[in-house]
């Protein structure tokens, strides 16, 4: 028996939530970078499982998938200098005592 | 008997991933939170196994749990912080917040279900090779903006770091 | 009704297959352990004139399980922690990866694991899960010199991931395919790859010392800098487990350097009786541990930032060259790998040659200016 392409998707869309409820709830900004790597995963989950069930042409989901690793990549070391770089300045992680740039 | 084998992984995989996500939202301690997003790395690159690319599996795990996890490790060490509760379980919204989820749970999943395999796809053996060939053939000029894009992170993230010793 | 191997029924096969190869795995790799602690502390008195472990049992072979029981019988110290979980999860996860690469290792032609086309890049995967047991170790320790110990280990294992990954590029380039027993296949013979790519070779040794955290490359884990590193708080059966861990993937570097360089089991009368490339791949494989051992008891430490430097200065350029040169000869001479063999040879000689005349010439240029500033 083999696992239907809409079971895929439909993990990939509670995991992509779960990330996004992460985001809007937690106010430790490196668990919202965290959250939003689950987000990427649930994407590439997504994109991984319609390439290799519903095209049947080539890979191109799969290259997708690994431009997204490379863009992941980059952006969690650039924010986490970020929040390394706002840490040195106050010594808070919480997004929400972080407003100096606050009208 | 070995037919069930795929939907068995499939499920037990599901309950990770969902557990395991909800686990690093809802985790108290951070470093919980991160050794649990870890291992929603490792059940995510099984799934991709059992979708037949292993490829993109082992990329999954090399990326992903063997680099991204130790800098979200490190941002974990260098801002310690105290764990506080925070208020997630005691606001007013909830209710409100369960009325409108609910509908749209129910939507997605039905969009989600309805999505049917290819009638033309087949067993189609590993991804290696189609995905090598699309890479570095018709995809050749994002993978060069890719590693510039790449160099540039690094650059800047080095910069961001770096304390000015006068 | 199918016949499977020995003739055993197909179905039983399947699980009583995975069964003996965890039994032998686990064997090999505990047994392999065991007689790699002996053997270092043997090679390591030979070569510095003395005598090592002689009175457990004849020539000290029993020595191994004295250290091993009274590694057993420790108190488990646990000093107050930054996180318990971590602590106890920290060895698993520094073990685990290395156990798993015997999966895709091919010891004989039929006997392999598993033949993933992808074999290469999950031994690469595997190693890169090392560090995040090491950073985990050194911070779970509650401990300021297991903390710096732990990010120097993870910064010298990720530095030093970049030209062992080039390094096995550059022979995947030249022979095709990923899978390892594509790649113990294509060299039948005499026709090594080493012949071809002795430069990987070697980079790819120097970066699989000090990916397993090996001298001249320890310093993470030496006893006079920083306590024990980031195994300080480490005490009896886990520090054990640590040390398996290294002895293991200082084998699964050597199979690997065996596969892809020496033709894993490839010997003479191999085609006769196939399970002879056993003992081929083994021979070979312990010459390479043995080389490591050797390389440990003669060459002194490297500092950090002369390791680091090594990585990045040295061993990158070389690797990258390496692998440009390599694809480009491949590209203009498309059915032969003749000239990647003259190139790669040159190369090699100007790393010996050259590298020692720059460096002195340096060193000369410091010794001057330090001179003239005093």
């Amino acid at each position: 028996m083999v696992v239907p392409l809409g079971a895929f998707i439909a993990v990939s869309a509670v995991l992509f939530f779960i990330g996004t409820a992460g985001v809007l709830v937690r106010r430790n900004a490196v668990v919202i970078l965290m959250s939003v790597e689950l987000m990427l995963n649930a994407t590439n989950l997504a994109l991984v499982a319609f390439s290799r069930r519903f095209s049947s042409i080539d890979e191109r989901g799969s290259v997708f998938v690994v431009f997204i690793f490379v863009v992941a990549a980059a952006e969690v070391a650039v924010g986490l200098a970020i929040v390394l770089s706002a840490y040195r300045n106050k010594p808070t992680v919480d997004v929400d005592e972080i407003r100096q740039l606050r009208g | 008997m070995f037919d069930l084998i795929e939907p068995a992984l499939f499920a037990l995989l599901t309950i990770a991933i969902v557990a395991a996500g909800a686990g690093v939202v809802l985790a108290n301690r951070i470093t919980t939170s991160a050794l649990l997003m870890a291992f929603t790395f490792l059940n995510i690159a099984g799934m991709f196994v059992l979708l037949g690319a292993e490829t993109v599996a082992m990329f999954q795990v090399l990326i992903y749990v063997g680099a991204i996890t130790v800098l979200i490790l490190y941002g974990v060490m260098f801002t310690p912080q105290s764990p506080r509760p925070y208020g997630l379980f005691f606001q007013t919204q909830k209710y409100w917040a369960a009325l409108f989820v609910v509908p749209i749970a129910i939507f997605v999943a039905l969009v989600a279900f309805s999505f049917r395999d290819s009638a033309t796809v087949g067993a189609k053996g590993g991804d290696l090779l189609p995905l090598a060939t699309s890479v570095f053939r018709d995809f050749a000029f994002p993978f060069e903006v890719a590693s510039v894009l790449l160099l540039a992170a690094m650059v800047g993230a080095i910069v961001l770091v770096k304390r000015d010793e006068d | 009704m199918p016949v499977g191997p020995f003739g055993i029924d197909p179905a039983i096969w399947a699980p009583l297959r995975l069964v003996i190869a965890v039994l032998l795995v686990v064997g090999l790799v505990f047994n392999g352990a065991l007689a790699q602690i002996y053997l270092e502390r043997k090679i390591q008195a030979v070569i510095q004139d003395r005598l090592g472990p002689l009175h457990t049992g004849p020539w000290g072979l029993l020595q191994t399980f004295a250290d091993a029981i009274k590694l057993l019988g420790k108190e488990d110290i646990r000093a107050r922690l930054t996180d318990k979980w971590f602590f106890l999860a920290a060895p698993s996860i520094v073990f685990s990866p290395m156990l798993a690469s015997y999966v895709v290792i091919p010891f004989a032609p039929g006997i392999v694991g598993a033949d993933l086309n992808v074999g290469l890049l999950y031994l690469t995967t595997l190693g890169s899960m090392t560090v995040l047991g090491v950073v985990i170790a050194g911070w779970a320790s509650n401990n300021k010199y297991s903390l710096i110990g732990g990010l120097r280990s993870a910064g010298q294992l990720i530095s030093y991931e970049v030209p062992q990954i080039i390094s096995l590029v550059t022979v995947v380039l030249v022979v095709g395919t990923l899978s390892m027993v594509g790649i113990a296949e294509s060299q039948p013979g005499w026709q090594l790859n080493f012949l071809v790519l002795p430069l990987a070779f070697v980079t790819y040794f120097i970066a699989g010392l000090a990916e397993t955290n090996r001298a001249p490359f320890d310093l993470p884990e030496a006893e006079s800098e920083l306590v024990a590193g980031f195994l300080t708080e480490y005490s009896g059966m886990r520090w054990a487990i640590f040390f398996l861990a290294e002895y293991g993937e200082v084998t699964v570097v050597s199979s690997i350097v065996t596969t892809l360089w020496f033709g894993a089991w490839h010997g003479p009368f191999v085609e006769v009786f196939p399970l002879l490339g056993v003992l081929w791949f083994t021979l070979k494989t312990y010459f390479f541990v043995l080389v490591f051992m050797w390389i440990r008891a003669t060459l002194p430490r490297l500092r950090i930032d002369q390791l680091m430097s090594l990585c990045w200065k040295v061993l990158i350029p070389l690797t990258l060259t390496n692998l440009v040169v390599t694809a480009t000869l491949l590209l203009v001479f498309p059915n032969t790998v003749v000239p990647v063999a003259i190139a790669n040879w040159i190369l090699l000689a100007a790393f010996v040659l050259v590298l020692p005349y720059v460096q002195r010439r340096r060193l000369v240029a410091l010794r001057e200016r330090l001179r003239t500033a005093a």
